[in-house]
């Protein structure tokens, strides 16, 4: 099981979920985030700013659907036309992919029909 | 070294931190964020009244169209409405627990957080345990199991 975490553009942000859920991806969680990259932010006029809003969407799946789930957050977030392969922009994002242990959905956790551990396959969507 | 992160409804944050004090956990952070899971965020307007806080219902009444959340739910006037209703709302707002702890530590915290948050009904939130390499305390320089102490 691993854990996507998808820093993107909040403006493509409404297209990836969209996509993901086109793709059997339903569960998520959504986080307001603000950050820069190794350009440390943008200067616009007499103003630097290091802070930028950015969107970030946080999804555990199995392993086996951890690539498809990766290629459609990049198709989605890069800009430019999806048609192109190659670049989109400074700003599109990062996907970083980490471990999962475990995983319990809090509301079957120790009852009947829903054991300690459960099938890898159930615990698609992190907040039930 | 573990890494829990929690994903619970907004009102059991509370008794949350009091379950989590009274077993001596004491560094927690709270994020705001919104999810969904299984439901894609589908919830009932019975779900509705209970499990939100009143500016959170504020908040989505103001979202869906005049009439359609019943009064007791949001404190405005509305047509009644069966109970059982649901309502695609997308994104739910839920809070976030992101707790580091020693290995030996995980099952306890785990099950005071379950004791809390299981209603049995969709929505009650999931918990990860991912694997944390190290931890440092700030204004010591202590490393791994000690800066947690």
């Amino acid at each position: 099981m691993k854990m996507i975490w998808a820093v993107i553009r909040p403006e493509s942000a409404q297209q990836v979920i969209k996509a993901l859920d086109t793709a059997g991806i339903g569960g998520m969680t959504r986080i307001h985030v603000t950050g820069h990259g190794k350009d440390m932010g943008i200067t616009i006029g007499a103003i630097h700013y290091t802070e930028i809003p950015k969107e970030m969407l946080l999804i555990v799946v199995p392993d086996s659907e951890v690539a498809k789930t990766v290629m459609t957050i990049r198709t989605e977030a890069k800009t430019g036309s999806k048609n192109t392969p190659g670049e989109g922009n400074i700003g599109d994002g990062k996907i970083f992919v980490t471990y999962v242990e475990d995983s319990f959905a809090i509301r079957t956790i120790g009852k009947a029909g829903g054991d300690l551990k459960r099938n890898e396959t159930d615990h698609c969507d992190s907040t039930g | 070294m573990k890494q829990i992160i929690a994903i619970v409804r907004d009102d059991r944050v509370e008794d949350t931190k009091e379950a989590l004090e009274a077993i001596g956990v004491r560094g927690v952070t709270f994020l705001y964020v919104t999810g969904r899971g299984e439901q894609k965020g589908r919830v009932s307007a019975r779900e509705l009244g209970g499990s939100l806080n009143r500016n959170m219902r504020m908040q989505l009444a103001s979202a869906l169209p005049a009439g359609v959340l019943p009064d007791s739910a949001t404190g405005v006037t509305g047509s009644p409405l069966n109970q059982d209703t649901e309502f695609a709302l997308g994104f739910l707002p839920k809070r976030m627990l992101i707790l580091i702890a020693c290995d030996n530590e995980i099952n306890r915290i785990v099950q005071a957080i379950v004791n809390v948050n299981q209603t049995g009904c969709h929505g009650d939130g999931r918990i990860f345990i991912c694997p944390m390499i190290s931890a440092i305390r700030v204004r010591t320089g202590e490393q791994g199991d000690k800066a947690l102490s």
